[in-house]
């Protein structure tokens, strides 16, 4: 806190002019005074472009659709309702729910294909990830260079990124689909000729790209994780004479598993919201993801649908976030 | 060693006799089980830029020929991707996007970052949480109302829409938490003497904040700034949705991707395609290079934080 002198001196310094008088102003604030201001240019940022939209969003989710434009009446939660119960699905242009259990009606509905995307893409993403972070955790020559490489694809656009994967799958091109001799992956029958515009194999390369650019994420994660577990417990289990495995499975992996978590959080959070991937590899009418969703059927006028659909994804997110927190804290109390 | 013990007894063929000394020396199956792993790795991450150098140097009608190495040769196709789109546009607008954004996204986190870092006040850890909370939300929960916002539907004479605002905003409000983390944990850990040192001086408390923390805490800024240029960088969401795809309407690098990959349905340009996304993925590769500390730093200190 400034003293009666100092004030007094830098009134003298200052002057009188506005930019002093406001400085002087601002010198008396007390510290909350203080807080609230510096943070309102952040906070109103915010309230505009996050907060607003938000709250709008959820508004225009109560009302009808109005083909003309704009929005119907008001209609209250039967939006959800509609598409949470699958009656939604002959207007919108990809099926909500799946209309039936087989694997194709599964690829392509917008809430399955979307929860497909994020588990696989997460489980290999983890487990990869934790093997990078491994790798980096080595002391060698060259160390720096493999940890550029490994961040590297984390660095790409993912509009590049969704090229890289366009182009290697493009008939006629023939690295992964070929014309005249097909490739390996479809003489094991893993892709069709034509797999960008087959929903399944676009996921599965979707699935691919996202683990591709996004895994560096999780080593990094991890590493540090790895990093922070104190040495000496592993003198400890090398002077009791516990083998690699024994060292990794009883004191690695059990103090690592809290990163593990948040890490693989974060990345299910991302996961969840997946678009540009698929929009640039296969479009979104081939894989139907949530957010997916949200735009093709803003693009023909269902604006409380589309709206509807944006709350359930950000809904669907919360439950998850919910199931790892509570996962995480069970992992604590243990 | 191994291979001496070994004469005598029953023939075997390389494999056996590779696993046989991994037996006596568990080290040595370690250590070329570690090689293996990292070349493994190194391949997955690095061989799609491969491709796309062997695509953008293979000649367009003999792109069906294009193995593992370019049928042709053909550099100028990285002076065609200027030819056929105004190529160097997209990167400019990229470019200034990132920068403009990170500016904004600088100041802004600062000022957040040094009232979280070093001042106590009521309700600071529900405004944390609140920053927080708001990060949770898939871009498409914010989408429809800033297009409308954007198009004027709202407020009538705001028409940001194919204007860089209608870009800079929602990327400044969507990676500006990321940042206020970073730069309160590095903001917190300036000693409080030396804020207090300036005061006395006769620095005003905002004086104190860009005179004597954010140098200081130089790092700490370099990892949000580099954090958000590369965040903006790859954008996809907003940089897609928020103008027409057009140059002169400031569409990025998406922008121009996209306008190459919708062309190539009626000719072919995936060599033009690959040679521009190697041009355009240049600017973050160098950044990675150069700033991987702190990529590294800042990831994990904004994840492992909030």
């Amino acid at each position: 806190m400034a003293t009666e002198q100092e004030r007094a001196e830098r009134e003298r310094v200052g002057g009188t002019g506005p930019i002093a008088s406001v400085t002087r102003w601002m010198e008396n604030l007390s510290d909350t005074q203080f807080a609230y201001l510096l943070l309102t240019p952040a906070l109103l940022l915010l309230g505009v472009i996050a907060l607003y939209p938000l709250i709008s969003t959820f508004r225009m989710s109560l009302f009808a659709d109005n083909l003309a434009g704009g929005l119907g009446e008001f209609v209250g939660l039967t939006n959800y309702v509609d598409v949470l119960t699958g009656q939604r699905d002959v207007m919108l242009p990809s099926p909500f729910l799946p209309e039936a259990l087989t694997v194709e009606a599964l690829f392509g509905s917008a809430l399955t294909v979307t929860l497909i995307f994020t588990l696989t893409s997460v489980f290999f993403e983890t487990i990869i990830g934790f093997g990078q972070a491994l790798v980096l955790n080595q002391d060698f020559r060259g160390r720096r260079w493999v940890r550029v490489a490994i961040i590297i694809p984390w660095a790409v656009p993912i509009v590049i990124q969704g090229m890289i994967f366009y182009l290697m799958f493009q008939p006629g091109i023939g690295l992964f689909v070929g014309d005249q001799n097909p490739s390996l992956l479809q003489q094991w029958g893993l892709i069709g000729s034509t797999p960008l515009a087959t929903t399944i194999d676009a996921t599965m390369i979707a699935i691919v790209a996202d683990i591709w650019k996004t895994t560096a994420f999780m080593a990094l994660l991890i590493l540090a994780g790895l990093q922070s577990v104190d040495r000496t417990l592993y003198d400890v289990a090398r002077v009791a004479g516990a083998s690699k495995w024994q060292t990794f499975k009883r004191i690695t992996l059990p103090l690592v598993l809290p990163t593990v978590l948040v890490a693989m959080l974060f990345r299910t959070i991302q996961a969840m919201r997946v678009y540009g991937i698929i929009e640039t590899v296969a479009g979104c009418t081939t894989v139907p993801s949530l957010s997916c969703l949200v735009i093709t059927s803003f693009n023909q006028t269902l604006n409380g649908t589309s709206a509807t659909v944006a709350f359930i994804t950000a809904g669907v997110i919360a439950i998850v976030v919910t199931v790892y927190i509570v996962g995480y804290a069970r992992e604590e109390i243990e | 060693m191994a291979s001496e013990t070994n004469t005598g007894e029953i023939k075997r063929g390389p494999i056996e006799r590779w696993v046989a000394k991994a037996i006596k020396n568990p080290d040595r199956a370690y250590r070329s089980m570690f090689y293996t792993v990292t070349i493994f790795f190194l391949f997955t991450t690095l061989f799609p830029f491969y491709w796309l150098l062997v695509l953008a140097l293979t000649p367009e009608n003999r792109l069906y020929q294009a193995n593992l190495l370019p049928a042709g040769f053909t550099p100028e196709t990285f002076i065609r991707v200027f030819e056929v789109i105004p190529f160097h546009r997209y990167m400019f607008n990229s470019i200034f996007l990132a920068l403009m954004t990170t500016a904004i996204v600088l100041l802004l986190a600062s000022l957040a970052g040094y009232v979280f870092g070093r001042l106590d006040f009521p309700g600071k850890s529900i405004m944390m949480l609140l920053i927080l909370a708001i990060s949770y939300f898939p871009p498409a929960a914010f989408f429809l109302p800033l297009w409308r916002l954007f198009n004027g539907q709202i407020v009538p004479g705001i028409e940001l829409y194919n204007t860089p605002g209608a870009m800079i905003l929602p990327f400044s409000a969507l990676f500006m938490p990321l940042s206020i983390f970073v730069l309160t944990t590095f903001y917190g850990q300036i000693p409080d003497g030396l804020e207090d040192a300036a005061r006395v001086e006769g620095t005003t408390r905002l004086g104190a904040l860009f005179r004597v923390i954010m140098p200081l805490s130089a790092p700490g800024v370099a990892t949000a700034g580099v954090l958000t240029f590369i965040a903006v960088y790859n954008e996809f969401f907003f940089s897609f949705l928020m103008n027409n795809g057009q140059p002169g309407n400031w569409a990025p690098i998406v922008g121009g991707l996209l306008q190459l990959q919708r062309a190539g349905q009626f000719e072919a340009t995936f060599s033009v395609m690959a040679a521009g996304s190697i041009i355009a993925v240049l600017p973050v590769a160098i950044l990675v290079v150069i700033a991987q500390e702190k990529i590294v730093s800042g990831m994990t200190a904004g994840a492992l934080k909030e």
